[in-house]
């Protein structure tokens, strides 16, 4: 009998290939014309990680899956989310600042860490006035990876919690070394004056 | 920045419109020479025949292959320099749960969709990688191990190795176990398990262990992994060896037989499979194992006399010494001039079984040089049965001798034992066990496993 969630995993990962041929023509219409099409590749990119976002909710948050630690070499990691992100935010005025203070690998799951600094920095993006920092650097307790904006911060803290903030968190709880446990640190305030978003792993 | 335009690429992907937009992108970042391989086989040849310097491999490629599969079966047979990028291309998230166990990863992996840029940047950071360790590569490759650590080593303490220090300490491990020297391997593994508990560390530590022939404690550490990375199937064969090595050959042949099930085309498992199963007394699947990986291993080269052998072994111990005689006499006669000792002996001795009036005279020309020399386990049991056989006591005892003697010997105690019996010599066998244990004794040598097994 099929399970379920592998019949929703099949399709997300027949979805994203046919997304990614997409984007391939995107690209090949790109080079053809001599045009700048960043932007419909960014929608494409951005699709596929919600649906990538929604099977990692569905297997952390109810399925009680495990999550996949490997080395992580944590300057690649934040200039990733520049790539992703600067782009997109510049055309809405808004500077994606990077401040990597860490040089070496990192024991993480880069992939869904990397998704949840993604969703991190869209949601600052939509508060933020112009400016956005993504920061990362070693504390007593570990790793500390850390999103702030110059917006108005959150509303009431702790905010009211989303999906995607629960899957942070349950992320970073996911995250344990020598009985250790990672955790999400959500304030106002900060470098910029806005929302801070830390995200604290062991 | 790397310039991208004198580098082959090789993409594999099983899918038309996947390999197109692969290449799209490939050429987005600079590619000019890009190959296609269409599937698992064309890819294996394009590699051998021309490697290239950069592989963008999808994850599935159709067929009950992967992209995984290929990897591992390209490092196994050297087929993949170092030097070489290969990066997994897939669609599945799950994909990183393989990577995160097991030991054989390739240089990255990519999540699909991606754009030309987030390619860019992992391919620059792989080559600066490479760069890195070109050194190290070099004198791997010449299995010059010592100078391999000590480069290693000696780029430790440099500020450009943070970011590569896990893989420093995994790199340092690997070439020990390669060096022969598991203790130090063992203290790299715990080195990086005292960081974090990764999977391929701790089935590091079993290994290193069961080198060391510290077999309870190897079981105890690959158990571990087993239970809880499902998926990684190396971990899979690591355990059945250990237990192959502690006598417990049905336990061996069950995690085989179910990892098997679940890569049915892997035949290096399948081999070990059929290894497990003969010392288990499980002739039918040994038979029915050993003609599988024989007629669907399409691997290039990938049959080897050694297989020819094992699949006549599997047959004369199912009785069949009609089929293993055909078996036998598939191997070109040239072959088999040019076979060394080991190869030789095996095949004369099964021949000699099989078929009793071509083999006992080959077999018996040989004598002379088998009398005192150290073969194979494999080898040491076929000239032991083959001797048994030809009522030739003398050359059977000195090589149930060698068998007794070895460290595995827990491994082939059993089969040992029943060949004896079947011959009615129950008494000479005790004989060979008294007289190994008394030489250990009085060599002093660290005392095997063996002796509760002995008792039974």
């Amino acid at each position: 009998m099929l399970h379920l969630l592998d019949v929703l995993a099949s399709g997300v990962h027949d979805t994203k290939n046919q997304l990614f041929i997409a984007e391939a023509m995107v690209t090949a219409t790109e080079a053809r014309t001599q045009t700048d099409l960043s932007e419909i590749r960014y929608a494409i990119e951005t699709a596929a990680a919600r649906l990538s976002q929604t099977l990692a909710t569905y297997h952390l948050l109810r399925h009680g899956s495990s999550i996949s630690i490997t080395p992580v070499i944590i300057s690649d990691l934040c200039e990733e989310a520049g790539l992703a992100q600067k782009h997109h935010l510049a055309a809405s005025h808004i500077e994606l600042e990077i401040d990597c203070q860490v040089d070496e690998a990192w024991p993480l799951d880069r992939d869904l860490v990397s998704d949840a600094l993604n969703n991190a920095i869209q949601n600052a993006a939509r508060f933020a006035k112009n400016h956005i920092r993504l920061s990362a650097q070693l504390t007593e307790a570990g790793l500390c990876l850390r999103v702030e904006d110059d917006g108005p911060g959150f509303s009431s803290l702790p905010p009211a919690s989303g999906t995607g903030l629960q899957l942070a968190e349950r992320l970073a709880s996911l995250h344990t070394r020598k009985e250790r446990h990672g955790h999400l640190h959500l304030a106002n305030g900060g470098t910029l004056g806005g929302a801070v978003f830390e995200f604290h792993l062991p | 920045m790397t310039d991208f335009s004198k580098k082959r690429f090789l993409v594999i992907d099983d899918l038309p419109l996947a390999r197109d937009a692969l290449r799209t992108v490939a050429q987005s970042v600079g590619a000019f020479m890009v190959e296609f391989a269409t599937n698992y086989q064309d890819a294996i040849f394009r590699i051998r025949n021309n490697t290239p310097d950069i592989i963008l491999c999808d994850y599935m490629l159709g067929d009950g292959r992967s992209g995984q599969q290929l990897l591992e079966e390209l490092r196994r047979f050297e087929l993949l320099p170092d030097e070489t990028i290969f990066m997994m291309v897939t669609g599945e998230q799950s994909y990183e749960q393989v990577v995160s166990a097991v030991e054989l990863v390739p240089d990255d992996y990519i999540i699909k969709p991606f754009s030309p840029d987030k390619l860019l940047l992992r391919l620059q950071r792989i080559t600066q990688k490479k760069q890195f360790f070109a050194k190290y590569y070099r004198e791997k490759r010449r299995k010059e191990f010592g100078k391999a650590l000590a480069t290693l080593q000696a780029q430790m303490a440099s500020d450009d190795a943070k970011p590569y220090r896990f893989e420093i300490l995994r790199q340092q491990a690997e070439v020990l176990i390669k060096a022969g020297e598991p203790e130090a391997a063992e203290s790299a593994y715990r080195k990086i398990l005292d960081n974090y508990e990764f999977p391929w560390a701790r089935a590091g530590v079993a290994r290193a262990l069961h080198n060391q022939n510290k077999l309870t404690e190897a079981r105890e550490e690959i158990d571990r992994v087993v239970a809880h990375s499902p998926q990684y199937f190396d971990a899979a064969d690591l355990k059945a060896n250990i237990c192959m090595s502690q006598g417990e050959h049905a336990e061996a042949q069950q995690i085989l037989d179910d990892a098997s099930r679940r890569t049915p085309r892997n035949y290096l498992r399948k081999r070990l499979l059929a290894e497990a199963a003969t010392l288990n007394g499980d002739t039918a699947t040994a038979t029915a194992t050993m003609a599988d990986v024989i007629s669907n291993d399409t691997m290039p080269g990938a049959i080897s006399a050694a297989d020819r052998l094992m699949q006549a072994r599997s047959l004369v111990n199912a009785g069949d010494n009609i089929t293993a005689e055909k078996v036998l006499f598939s191997l070109r006669e040239s072959d088999v001039q040019n076979f060394d000792l080991d190869s030789q002996a095996s095949f004369s001795a099964l021949l000699s079984i099989a078929s009793p009036g071509k083999g006992k005279p080959k077999f018996t020309g040989l004598r002379p040089a088998l009398l005192d020399s150290t073969l194979s386990m494999p080898t040491h049991l076929d000239v032991m049965r083959a001797s048994l056989w030809l009522q030739d006591f003398e050359l059977a005892d000195r090589h149930a001798k060698h068998l007794m003697a070895d460290k595995d010997a827990k491994k082939i105690f059993n089969t040992v034992r029943s060949q004896y019996a079947l011959h009615g010599r129950e008494n000479d066998f005790r004989n060979i066990q008294r007289q190994v244990a008394m030489q250990r004794i009085h060599h002093d040598e660290p005392k095997a496993e063996i002796n509760e097994s002995a008792a039974g």
